[in-house]
């Protein structure tokens, strides 16, 4: 599970738990600006993931970490497909991040205000 | 950028314009958009940065390629009881009308999209009908609605 905030013009996502050993990782800050867009996609986690390098993947249980996919890098921090956000990047060392958040609904429109506005 | 896209953009577009005109915007999911226009998830997202930079991108596609020639049409003032009852009666003002009730009160740049092209309609009309006046553009939408709100089953609602 992840949190996402928005601060000081950054996209601030934390991961929570134990997901921060799987992953590796315990916080991205993305510079707005970087930020293209933000999905409630609960079909993504049913994509092929690519290539793990580093992280955790145990199919049906938790995608965590870097994945590598047609030249791209993708962050993953997804347990539970059903609450899964594809956040889009810009410029940035992933090309785009999924991660579950408590509510995606609220979480993309958190995302779509800071970058509208 | 660099690689190909490998799908034609404009006729993806086209695609979500029409799956967006005939759905409310929360029921088309990923999964749909994926299925229904034949593009691969990532190549989605590399395109369109998410679902919401895709419905602007068709509802812009929409306003230009649809309902530009439609008020182009109608200022002619020809034929215009004709153009009229083709607003009313074929699905054309559908997305507009959909964005406005959706997705304008809570997407600034789909607000905007959306007055622009209500503007371009009532100048449209304001010159087809400059010695009439007989219908108003509120008029037309309301009709529209109302054409609208007879249950008519399609082929998407079938399950095969």
């Amino acid at each position: 599970m992840a949190r996402v905030s928005i601060d000081n013009g950054d996209l601030i996502v934390e991961i929570e738990g134990l997901d921060k050993l799987w992953s590796l990782k315990s916080r991205l800050a993305i510079p707005l600006g970087n930020v293209r867009g933000a999905t409630a996609d609960p079909g993504m986690a049913k994509e092929p993931k690519g290539l793990r390098a580093p992280g955790t993947h145990l199919p049906g249980v938790i995608t965590a970490g870097t994945f590598h996919q047609d030249g791209e890098r993708v962050f993953w921090d997804v347990r539970d497909g059903a609450r899964a956000v594809v956040i889009e990047l810009a410029d940035e060392r992933y090309a785009r991040l999924v991660v579950e958040v408590a509510d995606p609904h609220a979480t993309v429109a958190l995302i779509e205000r800071a970058i509208t506005r | 950028m660099g690689r190909p896209r490998g799908f034609d953009e404009e006729a993806v577009t086209a695609a979500a314009a029409a799956l967006f005109a005939a759905r409310a915007y929360d029921g088309v999911g990923v999964d749909d958009l994926v299925q229904q226009l034949g593009v691969h998830r990532n190549s989605l997202y590399k395109t369109f940065g998410s679902k919401r930079g895709l419905y602007l991108v068709a509802l812009r596609w929409y306003s230009r390629h649809v309902l530009v020639p439609l008020a182009d049409r109608l200022a002619t003032g020809a034929d215009t009881e004709r153009c009229i009852a083709d607003l009313v009666g074929r699905n054309d003002l559908d997305l507009l009308l959909l964005a406005a009730v959706e997705r304008a009160p809570a997407d600034a740049e789909v607000a905007s999209v959306v007055a622009e092209t209500l503007q371009l309609l009532q100048r449209a009309l304001d010159r087809a009908s400059a010695d009439r006046g007989r219908i108003t553009l509120s008029e037309i939408l309301g009709e529209r609605l109302r054409a609208r709100a007879v249950f008519a089953p399609s082929d998407d609602d079938s399950v095969d």
